[in-house]
């Protein structure tokens, strides 16, 4: 890989990760797919650092993620294992047995008709019994477009996607997906429910063994890997019973500071209103309308978000490296961070961007996606800001020459600089980092519909007929190191302290101990002291 | 199915299977018995006592009561069928040196459980050469010094030893060779994935520093060179002059059948071992399990009182392998039974069932060997897991009196 893409590996640790992945890889697909179009900015993301070049045995070009993800039994439905780029038919039935053979089969799952389009349009099984791939995309550009006759894609209905797989568009290498066997996804016996569980389950050689085969595959064909970007299921998911409360507490409270010990940066992702024992309503968006009991919303949502705060170590040029964003934001131990979001960046037609900011005032203008509780009034101690898609017309003010500029903001001269302007007001001193750019989010089906009734009045997204559905929307996300964790953790910890762990025996008999919890709880306290407000050394 | 994978050394499933068919003679023998009270023309039942007293009855529980027949009095002639057994079985193991043949014909009778014939044979050869050249005197066998390489091929009977490494993966600069013959190799003590098993395979030391860098730190390999697989690449690393590990490479047309290959190479490697370990091996086929009943009847008469029962039960269960091994290949295993233990009576010796005849053979004679410390292992786990399940239904029933009160 000529050129040095700093390549990054993505893990996806879980069933509702597996969800955020699906649109997430959606997305960049979409992105690949526009990269050729003359109305698109020229690349200012580079998709080598998410995806690996390859080569079937027959000669075939490919280009997937590079990815490893892990999900349970009986949670990919009608998607192969293996996935079905590098198959080949013929081999694919040889075994190695002569004798007699009995077969036994599981119920066929019926095939996701959404996905047909997908697997047609995409790939040809010639006479050979290989499989072809008629178009790769890829970020050199060179392949073309599905022309016009290429039918448009099915929308899902909702009620019909189950697992993440049914609207994952996406070809996977053979290497990524690794199937639990131990646990089942669905069903009334055999679930993965607690944090001991999983623990235990890579720890058995087995899994250690799948697991490292695949790193050392992906890991060592790259030539400058900069980090592994990880999406983890802290806890499985909607809570309603007592029971489950008490084990997404403990989930949440074990994953968190286990997560934070091996890792350079930790952010939460979630739209429910709190991480601690009594769940809150989950946040609302004032320009978006979801569903928050669909992890497909939810999950969409949260992949936008993840789209635009990873931008700043995915950029072509002068990329700021994964190492050096999580030192930025992780100073003196505070290695967990809050994500926050504004998801669709408002923009009414004629606006610039100094308007647009403006029109926020002093609060901090987005959408907490932590789940660690509203960030006006707390303390922001560092920070990585992104705003993309917004048309570069509209990044300065097209004020008449002589006119007085209202504010700071309009006597800027770049986008660049009138966004640092405006962080730099709204957290004087803090440690900002900010990028522009011109490209926006891929809200194209499968991404839900969760634009369109609400957007501000006569505000257009993205320049496509009033009335069509929305394609790609302006983003603004953030980073933060924020002084709101110290309360969480806190809370987190006094929720613990509450617990009588002798009744939640099942939780502690999955391989987690009682000096554990003790030793959970210290933990968790000394990391909610780091982000004490009055012992930063900001300032 | 399920018996064929108790002559699988994968103890772990054996025993359960064991255990069940154990279990399933005990409760038939009683079930016998009691079968026939059931309903108004049923069987009644008269008891008569030692001393001439007469009970009346066709109730199972008195009736169980009446003869005697208690789960610990079970589970006390499992245990002395089982220290017979395992006396029986030091009788008939059979110690030798493990020579190469030996071992080829005890991973033999491992494989040819696992895959076809034909490719069966050829991972017999690969099995036991690389095992005998990993293995240092008087040392244990480490079998991590094997290492396994799978590769996507379109015949797998290409697997085979590699007397050297294989690493899964190619040049790490564009600049190098592409193939080196009478190559000199310097490893480099920095925690290197293959960094062991190098310096086994080639010689030579792994160094820290360069300092003191002499012909004598390197190792030497005969060809080392890259291939490509699609999009996968391998660096071969051969010819190496006395290799103390070694990589056994499987090449399989697709990954269902490269992992059945890996598992049976496992499991052939494992048998192997054992067989070296054991210092002993003993004969297959159902042979043990024919002569190791007829020893237990023959004893029969000396376990006190009821616990006899258990002892039956115990050989009854141990014929189930002769048995289903028959029925698997077709033939009536009754019929094939009683030639089995005809001819063993007859000539004393330990006579199996040829599985393309029907007929008795002597497994020793045709080198169809099974590991001795798995057969051990078997009579130990077995008789303990039946054991459990016939007492917890009497801690059960102690329980609910217990409530009932």
């Amino acid at each position: 890989m000529a050129g040095g893409a700093r390549e990054v590996l993505t893990l996806q640790l879980g069933h509702f990760a597996g969800f955020v992945g699906a649109h997430w890889w959606n997305q960049q697909d979409a992105a690949l797919g526009r990269a050729t179009d003359s109305k698109e900015p020229p690349g200012e993301l580079c998709p080598d650092v998410l995806y690996r070049t390859g080569r079937t045995l027959h000669g075939q070009e490919t280009y997937t993620p590079r990815l490893i993800l892990m999900d349970l039994k009986g949670s990919l439905s009608s998607l192969k294992e293996e996935g079905g780029l590098y198959r080949d038919k013929q081999l694919d039935a040889a075994i190695a047995w002569q004798g007699k053979l009995t077969t036994h089969k599981e119920e066929l799952y019926p095939k996701n008709p959404y996905l047909q389009d997908f697997l047609s349009a995409e790939g040809v099984l010639s006479s050979d019994g290989v499989w072809r791939v008629k178009s790769i995309p890829n970020g050199k550009g060179s392949s073309p477009l599905p022309t016009a006759t290429t039918p448009k894609p099915l929308i899902p209905t909702e009620a019909s996607i189950r697992v993440w797989s049914d609207f994952l568009r996406v070809h996977l290498h053979p290497r990524s997906i690794c199937m639990i066997q131990k646990y089942n996804h669905d069903g009334e016996a055999g679930r993965l429910e607690a944090f001991g569980q999983g623990e235990s389950v890579l720890k058995e050689p087995k899994y250690q063994e799948e697991l490292e085969d695949r790193l050392h595959f992906y890991v060592e064909e790259c030539d400058y890997l900069q980090g592994f970007q990880i999406l983890c299921d802290l806890h499985d998911g909607f809570s309603g019973e007592a029971q489950r409360n008490i084990y997404r507490l403990l989930n949440t409270a074990f994953g968190l500071v286990h997560l934070t010990a091996h890792s350079s940066l930790v952010c939460p992702l979630s739209l429910g209103g709190s991480l601690g024992l009594r769940p809150e309503p989950p946040v609302s968006f004032p320009y978006l309308h979801y569903d928050a009991t669909l992890p497909f919303h939810c999950s969409a949502i949260l992949a936008t978000a993840l789209d635009t705060v990873t931008v700043p170590y995915r950029l072509c040029s002068s990329p700021v490296s994964m190492v050096h964003l999580a030192d930025m934001l992780s100073f003196c131990g505070k290695k967990v961070v809050t994500a926050g979001a504004i998801i669709p960046f408002p923009l009414a037609p004629g606006q610039s961007l100094p308007d647009s900011l403006m029109q926020f005032g002093g609060a901090t203008p987005w959408t907490p996606l932590s789940a660690c509780g509203e960030p006006s009034g707390t303390r922001c101690f560092a920070q990585s800001v992104v705003l993309r898609g917004i048309d570069r017309a509209c990044h300065t003010s097209q004020l008449t020459p002589g006119t007085p500029p209202p504010s700071a903001l309009h006597a800027c001269t770049t986008g660049e600089e009138i966004l640092a302007q405006y962080l730099q007001q709204q957290q004087p001193g803090v440690m900002s980092s900010s990028h522009l750019l011109l490209t926006p989010c891929r809200v194209a089906p499968p991404y839900p519909h969760l634009f369109s009734s609400c957007s501000p009045p006569g505000m257009v997204l993205d320049g496509s007929p009033k009335g069509a559905a929305v394609e790609s929307i302006p983003v603004f996300g953030a980073l933060c190191s924020s002084s709101s964790l110290h309360q969480t953790l806190e809370a987190l910890a006094r929720d613990l302290t509450k617990l009588d762990l002798r009744r939640w025996a099942s939780f502690m008999d999955a391989g987690v101990e009682h000096d554990d919890v003790a030793e959970l709880l210290q933990e968790l306290q000394s990391l909610a002291q780091c982000y004490q407000g009055g012992d930063s050394l900001v300032d | 199915m399920a018996a064929v994978k108790t002559l699988n050394p994968k103890a772990e499933v054996a025993r359960a299977q064991a255990a069940l068919a154990v279990n399933i003679s005990a409760a038939r023998g009683l079930q016998d018995v009691l079968r026939t009270n059931l309903g108004p023309k049923g069987t009644m039942k008269m008891l008569v006592s030692g001393a001439g007293d007469i009970k009346l009855t066709k109730d199972g529980n008195v009736l169980l009561h009446e003869m005697g027949l208690h789960p610990r009095i079970i589970t006390e002639g499992f245990e002395a069928a089982k220290e017979k057994a395992l006396q029986f079985l030091e009788e008939v193991k059979v110690s030798r040196e493990m020579d190469r043949e030996t071992l080829i014909d005890v991973a033999r009778t491992s494989l040819r459980t696992k895959v076809h014939a034909e490719l069966a044979d050829v991972l017999t050869e690969a099995v036991v050469d690389s095992i005998l050249a990993i293995k240092k005197q008087d040392e244990p066998i480490d079998l991590f010094m094997i290492e396994i390489m799978e590769m996507k091929h379109k015949s797998e009977t290409d697997t085979s030893l590699i007397r050297g490494l294989v690493l899964d993966h190619g040049a790490r600069h564009p600049d190098m060779k592409k193939r080196v013959e009478d190559a000199y190799i310097l490893t480099c003590n920095v925690s290197l994935e293959y960094e062991k098993t190098l310096t086994l395979a080639c010689g030579g030391v792994a160094l820290n520093s360069f300092d003191d860098l002499s012909p004598d730190c390197l190792g030497h390999a005969g060809l080392v060179y890259e291939y490509t697989l699609g999009e996968e690449k391998f660096t071969f690393i051969e010819k190496c002059n006395n290799p103390r590990s070694v990589t056994l490479l499987i090449k399989g047309p697709n990954k269902h059948t490269l992992t059945q290959i890996k598992d049976a190479v496992r499991d052939g490697l494992r048998a192997v071992k054992n067989a070296i370990d054991d210092g002993c091996v003993v004969p297959g086929a159902g042979a043990v399990e024919v002569a190791m009943a007829e020893a237990l009847i023959k004893h029969k008469p000396s376990v006190k009182g009821r616990a006899q029962l258990g002892v039956q039960a115990f050989a009854d269960a141990l014929l189930i392998i002769p048995k289903v091994l028959a029925q698997n290949s077709g033939f009536d295993l009754q019929e094939t039974l009683v030639k089995i233990q005809a001819e063993h009576s007859e000539s004393g010796q330990l006579v199996g069932v040829d599985l393309n005849t029907g007929e008795p053979m002597v497994a020793a004679e045709v080198g169809v060997w099974d590991n001795y410390c798995v057969k051990k292992q078997l009579l130990h786990s077995c008789t303990v897991i039946a054991t459990n399940i016939l007492l917890v239904d009497e801690i059960m029933r102690a329980g609910m009196s217990s409530l009932k009160g």
